[in-house]
């Protein structure tokens, strides 16, 4: 509904006060699935978003390099996504919505579909990149662990129909390592407190 | 390659194996002595030597239409009718692809005229467009632009809807996203149309030849040529000659799939 995808049946949904009609200009979106195009090389990938608001030339080429090393994708530029594994074929489609600064990202289980160790690493990444830009994330997931490793706030949706079942503030303290962390007394309340939470909703599925 | 050349090998054995035979078999008469007769007759299939020295003689000038003119004239017909044909087929395949009520609307035209047989079309185009290459392309179109059209109408309708909404979050106008998405995702199902296209477009071209007569020129003509004058070496001369050209140009297809779609993990060891 942020993306402009569904229109909501009640209601209305705004960014900064502008109603969204249609896909709004300032929001990025990484699919569940990595939505690389198969036909264009790592390069031309991320150049899309350049290429479609008309950035050409030498300052495509720049913002498009510095991309490809921030993702560390250095020496794969010239690489067809068929060559390339889920993870960074993942990672291309997060620096590929990154590189056209949008102001709001949305990320529809991004990562659902990688191993633990990418998984980790795309988190690390993550919130290195985020530590610049500081945009607005809105991250959905099923993984606890994701959702406090990168959350200030996670927010609990009951099962159809998705209603708001929690609201909880992280207070993990930034710039966070994605591999102490976990060993933090915070996160362990947090994920104590949000499992207590997601068990009772369960139970309450299982229950006629 | 170890493996490559005894393949080569037991090619060129299979090949010299039945030429030779071919040959010989041709040449043991049914009754000695009694000219005329044999058990399988070369009046019918002939002989490769007959047919090696027609080849050479029609090569030369000595004929009024030589095969050099001939075969010239049945690929110009072919390659305008497969790039017009491909060219309008993919084109209407794109826009009834991705527009599903105009889709709707000539669901039904496109199904009924692709399932005319295109053959008996021919007197009627050979009726509005004369004798010329012009009725040969028509002919060839009229089938290569169906089988081009099918295949990019689906290919256009199976462009994956995550695709064409990232690039919408990309800022993709309407235009951007047909030029960066759907052509592109299409036209990996348009290639797959494109070897059984340009044999179909060779098809077309000979039907329309045998009516053709000598202004539309072509091997279709020297096929039809030979008949009346009851001449197998010329025909075999002829369908040599052609399956030469529809290998050469599946062969020139394939290199131009292979670099387009170079993306396609199934090219990228070749590429």
């Amino acid at each position: 509904m942020i993306g402009g995808l569904v229109a909501p049946s009640v209601g209305s949904i705004a960014i900064d006060g502008r109603p969204v009609e249609g896909v709004p200009p300032n929001v990025g979106y990484v699919f569940q699935r990595d939505t690389v195009f198969p036909w264009r090389t790592v390069r031309r990938n991320i150049a899309l978003g350049l290429e479609y608001r008309g950035v050409r030339g030498p300052e495509q080429q720049r913002r498009v390099a510095a991309a490809i090393s921030m993702a560390g994708l250095d020496g794969f530029e010239d690489a067809f996504p068929a060559t390339l594994s889920g993870g960074m074929r993942q990672r291309v489609s997060l620096v590929r919505t990154l590189v056209v600064e949008p102001e709001i990202l949305l990320m529809d289980e991004p990562f659902g579909a990688l191993d633990l160790h990418t998984k980790l690493e795309l988190h690390a990444e993550l919130l290195r990149l985020w530590g610049e830009k500081r945009q607005t994330v809105v991250f959905i997931t099923h993984d606890l662990s994701e959702a406090i490793t990168l959350a200030d706030r996670i927010i609990v949706m009951t099962r159809r129909p998705g209603r708001i079942k929690m609201i909880y503030d992280v207070k993990l303290t930034r710039p966070r390592d994605v591999i102490r962390l976990r060993e933090a007394d915070e996160y362990l309340r947090a994920y104590g407190e949000i499992w207590h939470v997601l068990g009772e909703e369960f139970a309450r599925e299982k229950a006629p | 390659m170890r493996s490559r050349g005894s393949v080569l090998f037991w090619q060129l054995f299979i090949l010299i194996v039945l030429l030779a035979s071919w040959e010989w078999l041709t040449g043991i008469k049914a009754i000695s002595k009694t000219p005329g007769l044999y058990w399988i007759d070369p009046f019918f299939i002939s002989r490769p030597s007959i047919i090696a020295r027609r080849f050479a003689y029609l090569l030369s000038d000595k004929v009024r239409l030589n095969l050099w003119q001939m075969t010239l004239s049945t690929v110009q017909s072919t390659l305008w009718g497969f790039v017009v044909g491909v060219s309008t087929g993919f084109l209407a395949g794109l826009v009834l692809g991705r527009n599903d009520r105009l889709a709707r609307i000539f669901e039904p035209f496109i199904v009924a005229f692709n399932s005319l047989p295109r053959i008996a079309l021919v007197p009627l185009i050979t009726m509005i467009f004369g004798f010329g290459l012009v009725a040969k392309i028509v002919l060839a179109w009229t089938i290569v632009f169906f089988i081009v059209f099918f295949n990019t109408f689906q290919g256009a309708r199976s462009v994956e809807a995550d695709l064409i909404h990232s690039a919408r979050f990309l800022g993709a106008s309407e235009r951007q996203i047909m030029r960066t998405v759907i052509v592109p995702s299409a036209l990996a199902w348009t290639f797959a149309s494109l070897t059984p296209s340009i044999s179909f477009a060779l098809i077309g071209v000979v039907v329309g030849e045998f009516l053709g007569g000598e202004s539309g020129g072509g091997l279709g003509y020297l096929i039809i040529q030979s008949l009346g004058t009851l001449n197998a070496a010329d025909m075999m001369v002829a369908l040599l000659t052609l399956g030469l050209i529809g290998i050469v140009m599946a062969f020139g297809i394939k290199q131009v799939e292979r670099r387009l779609l170079r993306w396609r993990p199934e090219y990228r060891k070749s590429a």
